[in-house]
């Protein structure tokens, strides 16, 4: 082996550290050996870097007439058999090359490939939809990766992994603590907690997510599962169902007058019209509730005409009016279990406007 | 032995029911080797079978688990418990309950029921001594109500086995 030779690897070796700057670790200058860390050319846009790898380059001292061995020693974003896929590549364009001087090369040819891979791949791990869906008819939902190890997720299906963690968090550890404190507590656990990928538990930072809480935050507070339960609760609650009831009973009352509330005075009572009530506690709970109402609120004495009449009014109203709350019913359960994904503005209103009344 | 969790079970959210079906499709495709999971119209309760592999002292041997799902899944583990009669096995209970980290403390989203049938497979194969966990009377005795293994204080003593 020639001196001359020797000199010109070790020259090559300097133009890779010059190339690569920092991202190469010189462990050996002859033979080389080296780390060199690659990414994928998105003009440093780091949202846009879905890969990433570590490869280590060792050269015997026949190098190059003798192609190096090269390893991946790390990598992000990149699945078991893209791994081989890049690795292959790389070592058979080592073969290739031989005997010409070749590290700057490889390296530019594991960036090149790098950039074709730089995609996220496959399905999120946590709802196992894919991530970009193959068919382009399909709505492609925003997802994010997480910088500490580049998993790529759904950004909703994260969010509301997040939140699912944080509220069992709080859970346990301040049960009986009022909402407010609850509330602070969580808003404070959110800025500084650390939490561990669904997929590798490598650490990531809360500030991680919050682009993405931004970005979903317009409804992220109606898609979390805690609010969910929330409405849950309240959609079930006796007072709720009562309420509805009512509200059912004064519009199908409304339907049968187009529009005019008016107790009926034309109907006609025939022995046997009476079915049984449909709905026996609401009319008596109704009655009495409305008439707390009617002092404070004008819209009551409305719904108390509804209630009061609904004796009165015979057969064909009540059945109706029972067939009406069950559709209530089913419509609202729906509601209840998509407001995950679809939050409508009508289960806020339920929220909002029976706060004061539960509060009572 | 019916060992549903003791609560009334709600229903699988919507969320659930998505991934569920994702989950039973890829299974029909691409099965975990050494399992087969017993075809119901019950989303919410797998019964898989799993036969031990060749090689470890559970060779041939055929166990049932039972997964019975949360209505938050995946955020929430499901609850797996073998049927009787359960593997002799030195981190499973005579009532079918596993002493295995992942269905409790260390669950994670991503985790399906092929992974965990895959690790409760790795833990059968790994054991070298067939008998039960040394508190076995007591935590059984304990669970007689039928308490659910998810609400088991478990201590994780070792990863050997």
């Amino acid at each position: 082996m020639g001196n001359e030779e020797e000199d010109e690897v070790v020259a090559e070796v300097e133009a890779v550290e010059a190339v690569y700057a920092t991202d190469c670790v010189l462990l050996r200058s002859f033979p080389p050996h080296f780390h060199i860390s690659l990414k994928p050319r998105t003009a440093d846009v780091s949202s846009q870097q879905f890969v990433e790898a570590v490869l280590e380059i060792r050269a015997s001292p026949q190098y190059p007439k003798e192609p190096p061995s090269v390893d991946l020693v790390d990598c992000k974003g990149l699945d078991e058999q893209r791994q081989k896929h890049l690795l292959n590549h790389i070592q058979s364009k080592a073969c290739e090359l031989s005997p010409c001087l070749m590290l700057v090369s490889l390296c530019e040819e594991a960036v090149e490939k790098l950039s074709a891979m730089n995609h996220p791949d496959g399905d999120c791990p946590l709802c196992l939809f894919p991530l970009v869906p193959e068919d382009l008819q399909s709505e492609t939902l925003p997802f994010m990766k997480l910088m500490s190890c580049f998993h790529c997720f759904h950004s909703e299906c994260i969010i509301r992994w997040w939140q699912w963690l944080q509220s069992s968090k709080v859970d346990s550890a301040n049960t009986d603590s009022t909402p407010a404190l609850r509330n602070q507590d969580n808003h404070k656990k959110m800025e500084d907690s650390v939490g561990n990928c669904p997929v590798c538990r490598k650490p990531f930072l809360a500030k991680d997510l919050d682009h993405v809480l931004a970005l979903v935050g317009s409804y992220s507070s109606q898609m979390s599962l805690d609010s969910d339960e929330v409405n849950d609760e309240l959609l079930q609650s006796e007072d709720e169902i009562i309420r509805r009831q009512k509200f059912e009973a004064i519009l199908n009352l409304q339907k049968e007058n187009s529009g005019l509330i008016e107790p009926k005075k034309d109907i006609v009572i025939l022995p046997g019209m009476y079915l049984p009530q449909p709905v026996a506690v609401p009319s008596s709970m109704l009655t009495k509730e409305s008439d707390e109402q009617q002092e404070k609120d004008p819209s009551a004495v409305v719904s108390g005409n509804g209630g009061g009449t609904s004796n009165a009014t015979g057969p064909s109203s009540s059945r109706q009016r029972n067939s009406g709350a069950r559709r209530q019913k089913a419509r609202s359960d729906k509601h209840s279990s998509s407001t995950v994904r679809n939050p409508r503005k009508p289960v806020q209103q339920w929220v909002r406007r029976d706060d004061p009344s539960n509060k009572k | 032995m019916t060992s549903s969790s003791g609560a009334a079970r709600k229903n699988l959210s919507k969320i659930a029911c998505n991934r569920l079906q994702k989950e039973l499709v890829e299974w029909q495709v691409n099965p975990p080797t050494g399992f087969k999971h017993k075809v119901t119209d019950n989303l919410q309760r797998w019964v898989v079978e799993v036969t031990g592999a060749s090689g470890t002292l559970y060779a041939n041997e055929t166990y049932q688990l039972q997964v019975d799902f949360p209505e938050n899944y995946p955020m929430e583990a499901p609850q797996v418990i073998f049927l009787h009669p359960a593997p002799l096995h030195p981190h499973i209970y005579s009532n079918g309950h596993i002493c295995l980290d992942i269905l409790y403390d260390s669950w994670s989203p991503a985790m399906t029921v092929s992974s965990i049938g895959i690790s409760i497979l790795s833990m059968l194969s790994s054991s070298t001594t067939k008998q039960r966990p040394e508190d076995n009377d007591r935590y059984v005795k304990n669970c007689r109500n039928g308490r659910s293994p998810k609400e088991t204080r478990w201590w994780f003593h070792d990863d050997k086995v």
